[in-house]
This record gives structure tokens, sequence and C-alpha cells, in this order.
């Protein structure tokens, strides 16, 4: 396990949210979930986390917005982006989070082994 | 070559004939005019020289009255002189009267005194012997007297008697005589006029008087009078001056009369009037030139100005003149091309908003793409999570029960979400048939109201309704889907804690249903737009963009309509369908909920593991009796081995189709009651009627949710 115990998922979609808490709080992490940018800076305040997991896909603005205040706000803490715009549309966010310097993304569907191995890795 | 140069050609073209003509008509008209002033001149010199004529012959006749005299019978000169004294008194031209022997001697001379010795003037006069010989007065030419000295002439006539020429009487006249008769005639005093003896010296003349008196005439009168006795001459005076000049020599007398009419007077009138054509030729050119020119530059500008405004055209800009053409074919041609200008500019704007309108299509296929990926892998991330977190705890946790919650919604909504995208596209293409049945809609609202009830899906929202009773002939399942997409997207839009209200009710002839929220509203630019494929609200809520979509299609297909009211951002959207209503069904069908169905003996027969422990967990859960098998030879050998009530047959199985599994079925069956239901991937209408062929009772489509199982299994009863 590595130094990372606090976990914030940001999300609209409340299934995802709940699953992935779910499954990372099996894994041993503390999680906290947002649906929006407002409220996720709202958590992050109140209950700073070590990495960030969220969607870019959102309501309230949009995850870019996420992003850049919490790279503002809270400089230390690792992003980890998840889109399901997929690689063969046209607008790829996941490539745009990349030129924004995030830790690290992961395209929907995902493993979740897969996110537990990007937050190890961190 | 220019249009204006062609214009001046053809003014030039068109007056050079007429100018040749006017001068071949002009030429004759002076040679008429010169002949007429000719004909005049002519007269006018045979008149004059009859005046000669006639003073000459006034003075023979004086001069034959006193031939008469008796006393010259007798030789009696002291009484001729006396006699001849008082004619000469009477005649004052004449200077001498003298009387002279046949022989040319004179006898008497009135400037002699009598007796004094008087010369022979026989050697003096070449035509002394004509008067003897002949017996003709005879007036001579100008000689210089040989008693008064100067130049004069005699006039002479024979005096006969008794059958002989006894005397030859002259009278010597002044030549002033006939420079008085000329003057007498009134010719103008430019001209000459001239008398001439037959030696052609000068008599008498206008011009000069006593300088020509004696001088020979000009050369060219000379010539002419060698050549003609009368005529017409172009020639010169002797002054040098060039003249025309008609003359004419007397029969009688021998001598000339002759004018000379100076060259300008009688070219004059001609010349003037040459002139006058000339320059009126020449002017008449020049305006037409100069008109023609300026012709040209108004038919040419407009012409000029209207190519270069052409080169606007193929930009697609209006065809712009400074002013409008005066003229007609010019001002045709100028209205044709603005009429291409506008169909060109029309053609543009239609391609312009046709190519725009392709771009937006593009856009939204883009768009479209990205959402439908976002979507379909959103549910699929979740089911990935629940699914590792089933592998992780326990069933019995806490944790597990939510995560198969999860998967359950998360299947639920694909499979809407896949239902939906399939629907829109058949729809579209016109591929879906409508099982119509007399059905109540508010009752339809009711059951979907209910079942989402049931799902928890309302808890966040005040949802309320008023359903009347009104019946409609439409297709249960399309109008379900009508309800569930107005629904969803009022949930979607509408912020935790808002209200949401649905209504039924007749209005008229329509049946119409009202889903009323208080979420973000629809700002009325897009408020035609939100029915169209694709197309989302701006507030990034997401959504594939084709609920309302396949809300308006479907209202459409059973001839109704969709409309959306909203007073704006955040003032919440009103839904309204309208259906057109029937009358109600004669009996009052009871609406009794759907009866639990008891437990059954249910056979499920279906080669796909995840689908097949589903449906049996479903079933179980619901208390049947289930038996399962992997294909359809496990599952005819389960069912002869007993007979279930129910069974669910997977139509696509690994050894035989379910078609055939069910026929098999019947078959063994005999009469007695067996529950067919089919389970296919396809919800097309000739499925289902493959289905119902087959011996089937019911149709379902994957996936199969407990509620529509429950439906199936309750329809079978």
């Amino acid at each position: 396990m590595s130094r990372i115990r606090n976990v914030l998922l940001v999300d609209d979609d409340a299934d995802l949210r709940l699953a992935l808490e779910l499954a990372l709080e099996a894994a041993g992490y503390s999680v906290a979930a947002a649906a929006s940018a407002e409220e996720a800076l709202a958590v992050q305040r109140r209950r700073p986390a070590e990495v960030l997991v969220t969607d870019i896909f959102m309501p309230d603005g949009d995850g870019f917005e996420v992003i850049e205040r919490f790279q503002r706000e809270f400089p230390d803490t690792r992003i980890v982006v998840v889109s399901g715009g997929g690689k063969r549309t046209k607008r790829d966010y996941l490539a745009v989070a990349q030129l924004m310097k995030v830790d690290a993304t992961l395209q929907k569907p995902f493993e979740v082994e897969a996110l537990l191995e990007t937050l190890r890795s961190l | 070559m220019p249009l204006r140069a062609y214009l001046v050609s053809l003014t030039l073209a068109t007056l050079l004939p007429v100018a040749v003509f006017a001068g071949v008509v002009a030429y004759f008209l002076l040679a008429e005019q010169r002949e007429t002033f000719r004909r005049g001149a002519e007269a006018r010199t045979l008149a004059v020289s009859t005046a000669v004529d006639a003073a000459l012959h006034g003075s023979i006749a004086t001069l034959e009255a006193l031939a008469t005299l008796p006393a010259l019978e007798e030789g009696d000169v002291a009484t001729l002189r006396d006699r001849a004294q008082r004619i000469l008194a009477t005649q004052p031209d004449w200077s001498n009267i003298n009387l002279a022997l046949p022989s040319g001697q004179q006898i008497m001379n009135l400037q002699r005194p009598a007796g004094a010795p008087l010369p022979n003037v026989a050697r003096l006069d070449p035509l002394w012997r004509r008067v003897v010989d002949a017996r003709q007065p005879v007036v001579s030419d100008l000689v210089v007297g040989p008693v008064t000295g100067r130049w004069d002439y005699a006039v002479r006539v024979p005096v006969i008697r008794d059958g002989s020429v006894k005397f030859v009487l002259s009278a010597v006249v002044k030549p002033e005589s006939m420079s008085r008769l000329l003057e007498a005639q009134g010719v103008p005093p430019d001209w000459v006029a001239v008398v001439i003896d037959r030696n052609n010296r000068i008599v008498a003349r206008t011009a000069n008087p006593e300088a020509s008196v004696g001088q020979l005439a000009s050369p060219s009168l000379r010539d002419a009078l060698g050549r003609s006795p009368t005529g017409w001459f172009h020639g010169s005076t002797i002054e040098g001056t060039a003249v025309y000049t008609p003359y004419r020599r007397s029969e009688s007398t021998g001598w000339a009369f002759a004018m000379g009419i100076p060259a300008y007077a009688v070219d004059a009138a001609g010349t003037y009037a040459a002139w006058m054509l000339v320059v009126g030729l020449l002017g008449a050119i020049g305006v037409a030139v100069a008109a023609s020119y300026l012709l040209g530059r108004r038919v040419a500008m407009p012409i000029a100005s209207l190519a270069a405004a052409t080169g606007a055209m193929g930009r697609g800009e209006a065809l712009r003149l400074a002013t409008e053409p005066a003229i007609t074919e010019v001002r045709t041609l100028a209205n044709a091309l603005q009429e291409s200008a506008r169909a060109v500019r029309e053609r543009q704007e239609l391609l312009e908003r046709e190519k725009q309108a392709l771009q937006a299509a593009d856009r939204a296929k883009d768009e479209f793409l990205a959402t439908l990926s976002h979507e379909l892998r959103n549910p699929l991330a979740a089911l990935t999570a629940a699914a590792h977190v089933l592998k992780v705890y326990d069933p019995s946790r806490e944790a597990a029960i939510k995560a198969r919650a999860v998967i359950e919604r998360q299947t639920r909504h694909m499979a809407r979400l896949i239902g939906d995208l399939l629907d829109i596209g058949r729809v579209s293409a016109g591929k879906v048939g409508l099982e119509r049945e007399r059905l109540d809609l508010g009752e339809v609202v009711g059951n979907v109201i209910r079942t989402w009830l049931a799902s928890g899906r309302f808890e966040r929202h005040r949802v309320s309704h008023e359903l009347a009773p009104v019946w409609v002939d439409a297709d249960r399942t399309r109008l379900e889907q009508i309800v569930a997409n107005l629904l969803d997207n009022s949930l979607k839009f509408t912020p935790t804690g808002k209200a949401i209200r649905l209504s039924v009710r007749a209005e008229g002839d329509a049946a119409v249903l009202c889903v009323e929220d208080e979420g973000a509203g629809i700002p009325p630019a897009d408020s035609q737009r939100v029915f169209d494929v694709f197309v989302q609200g701006s507030h990034g809520q997401g959504g594939m963009g084709i609920g309302l979509a396949l809300v308006k299609r479907l209202a459409e297909l059973h001839g109704g309509s969709v409309r959306v009211a909203s007073e704006g951002a955040d003032r919440g959207a009103a839904f309204t369908v309208r259906l057109p209503a029937m009358s109600a069904p004669p009996t009052q069908p009871s609406s009794a909920p759907l009866r639990r169905p008891g437990a059954l003996s249910v056979l499920l027969v279906e080669d796909n593991d995840d689908a097949r422990e589903m449906l049996k967990a479903t079933l179980a859960s619901n208390g049947h009796e289930v038996r399962v098998a992997r294909d359809g030879a496990s599952g005819l050998a389960l069912a002869a081995a007993s007979p279930p009530d129910v069974a669910l047959i997977d139509v696509g199985l690994p050894d035989m189709d379910g078609y055939e599994v069910a026929r098999r079925l019947r078959a063994a069956r005999g009469g007695r009651r067996l529950g067919l239901v089919a389970i296919t991937g396809f919800g097309r209408p000739e499925d289902q009627q493959r289905a119902f062929d087959a011996g089937f009772d019911a149709h379902l489509t994957k996936p199969v949710t407990p509620d529509r199982l429950k439906q199936a299994l309750a329809g079978l009863r």
C-alpha cells in the first residue's frame, strides 16, 4: 500500500460513483465522492485527498474546470482522469487532459485492477 | 474595333454617297447657272450690238438724205457746203463732212475753206472701192484723220445719179459717240464693253476709254473673232483681267461688240453656292461624326460598365449600375444580367446554407458519437466496478447488495439506451409497425409511474400526477416509451427536491399527456431544436439527444404531436403530447392489478450463462421452481422427464433453434396446457410473429427485466 489513502471521486453518474467507491473502499482506500466541480472543491477543502479521480464529461462546467481549479488550489493533489470519450471520436478528452499534465488517464470502461494499479504507481 | 469607330464609320458610309451625289448635282447646277448667265450675256451683247448698228445706220441715213440734194446733180458744191454745214451743226459727234469724186479726190471739206487744196482719200481707206463699186454705204475702220489728226471713222454713202456713182459723201465721226452709247447701256462698272472695227481696233471702251481708242483689241478677242463672228470665250482683257467674253460682229457694218465679264462675276454665284455646299457638307459630316461619337459613347459606356459590373457576378455580388441604361436593348441586357446575378447569388446562398446544414449535421454527428461513447462506456464502467465489488465481497454484505443494485439499474439503463438507439433508427426509417389496441392512456402512464416509483428513481424529486381515463388507439409499448423518455428527460434536467407533475386529460378530440417540471427550462432559441436527433441540452447534462426525438416520432407515428413550452432558462419546461382520442369501450374493463402468479414449474433453456443465472435468480426470487438447460436437447429431455407449466426458451441455442424446441414441446404436450415464452435479441414485429407461428405464447426481448418477466408470466394465465 502506497502513501495514498484518501481518494476523491468526481463523476456525475451516481451509480459509477457508488460502484467505484465500493471497489476502492474494498481495496482499503478512504473515499469521498462528489457529483460536480463545486461539490468536489468543497469536499476537498473539508477533507483533502491525495488523489482526485475525475470524469471529464460533467455538468456545472466540466471536468477540465475541476482539473484547473485543483491544479491551482491543490497543486500537490495527484489527478487521475477517466473519460468515456472514445479515442475514435473527434473529441479526445483524454488527450486534452494529458496536455493539462494530469498524472494519469483511464478510458471507461476500465478494470478496477487498472485503477488500483494506477493509484499504486503514483 | 470599338463601337464608336463603327458608328463613326457607319455615319461616314451613309454621308459620303450623299456628299458625292450633292457634288454632282451642284456641278450640274453650276453649269446650268453659268449657261443661263451666258445666255443672258449673249442676249445683252446682241442688244448692244444692234444699238451700235442702229447708231451707225442713223449716220448713214442722215448722209443718204443729204446725198439726195438736187444741187449735186449740177455739181453745185457751194449749196451742198451750205446744207452740210447746217447738218454738221446738228450732229455733235460728227467732226466733218466732205465730198469726193469716185477717184477719192475730195472736192469739198467743211474743215477746209472752199477752194483750198484737198487730199485724195482713196488710198487712206481700203473700203473706198467698195462704196464706188458696190454702191453701198460703208462705215470705215478707225483711222487717224488726215485733217483732224485724231482717231476717227468715216461713214460714206455713194451719190448715185443716172445709174452711176457721181460722188461719195462722207461724214467723219468721233469715236466718243460710241463711248456715250456704251455708257448708256448700263453695263456694270467692273465689266468691260468694247466696240471694235474690222481691223480689231478699239473704237470705244468703257474701261480706260481715252487710252484704249485706236488700240488693238486683246489677243484672245482677236483670236475668237478670227474663228467665228459670234461666240463666247474665256480670255483676258488688254489689262490682263480674266474675263468671260460674249462677242458679235455685225454683218452690216463689220464692226464687233464684245463684253469682258470678269470671271469672278460669272463664277461668283456658282462659287458661292459651291462653297456653301462644301462647307455645308463638311459641317454636316463633322456634326454627324461628332454626334455618332457622342452617341457611341452613350451606347458604349453602359455596355462597358455592364461588362465591368459583370465581373462582380462571378463573386456572387449584385450587379450594380450607376445609372439606368437609356438604350432599351442594353437595359434588357442589364435586367437579364441582374436576374442571372440574383440567380447565382441565390444558388450560392442555398449552397452556403446547405453547407452549413451539412457542417451542423457533421458537428451533431461528432457530438453524438462522443456522447454515445460516453453514455455506453459510463454504465459499462459502473458494471465493471460493481462486478469487481461482487467478486471481493460476500454476497450478503451490504456492499455486494449495493453493487447488485448498481448492476440492475445500469443494465436496465443500457438496455433502454440501446433500445432507444435502435428504435430511433427504425422509426426514422419507417420500419416500426404499431400494435395498436384500445388503451387507457391514464392507466398506461400510471403503470409507468408505479414501476419507476418502485425502482426508486423518483426518490430525489417530488413527483405528482393527475390521470383521467382517456382512450386511445395505440401501441402500449410505444406509449410507455414516450412516457419513460419524457420522465427521463425531466429527471435529468430537474434539480433535486424540485417538482415533476404528470397529467392525462381529454381535450376535445385529443388525449393530452403533459409532463411539467421545475428544471433547467429551455432557452427560446432551443425550443424548436430539442426534438431533433442528437441535439442535447446546452447545460451539458448529457444524454444522447435521442429521447425527445424518439418521443416526437412515436407521437407522430400515432397521428399525434408533441410540443414544449418553457418560460426560459431555469423556469422549467412543459412537454405536451396530443394523441387522437377514441371512445371508451362499452364495458369498463376491470382495472384489477396484475395477479401475482402462484408458484410455477419453469423450464429455462438458455445457453448464455449470465443470462441464464440472472433469469433463474429472478424466477426463483418470485417463488417459482426453476430447472435449467443449456441447449435444446437437454431442455427437451427435462421436459420429457417432468412437464413444466412454463418454458422460457432462448431462440438462439447452439444445437437447435428455440422455435424448433417450442414446436417439439408443443407436439409432446398434445392438447395439455403449456406456457411457452420466447427470449430473443430482436424485438421486431416479424420476430414476434415468427415466435407466435412456432407456438410461443409470449415474446421477450433481451435483456429481460424482472418486471417484464413477471408480466409475461402473468399474461399466460
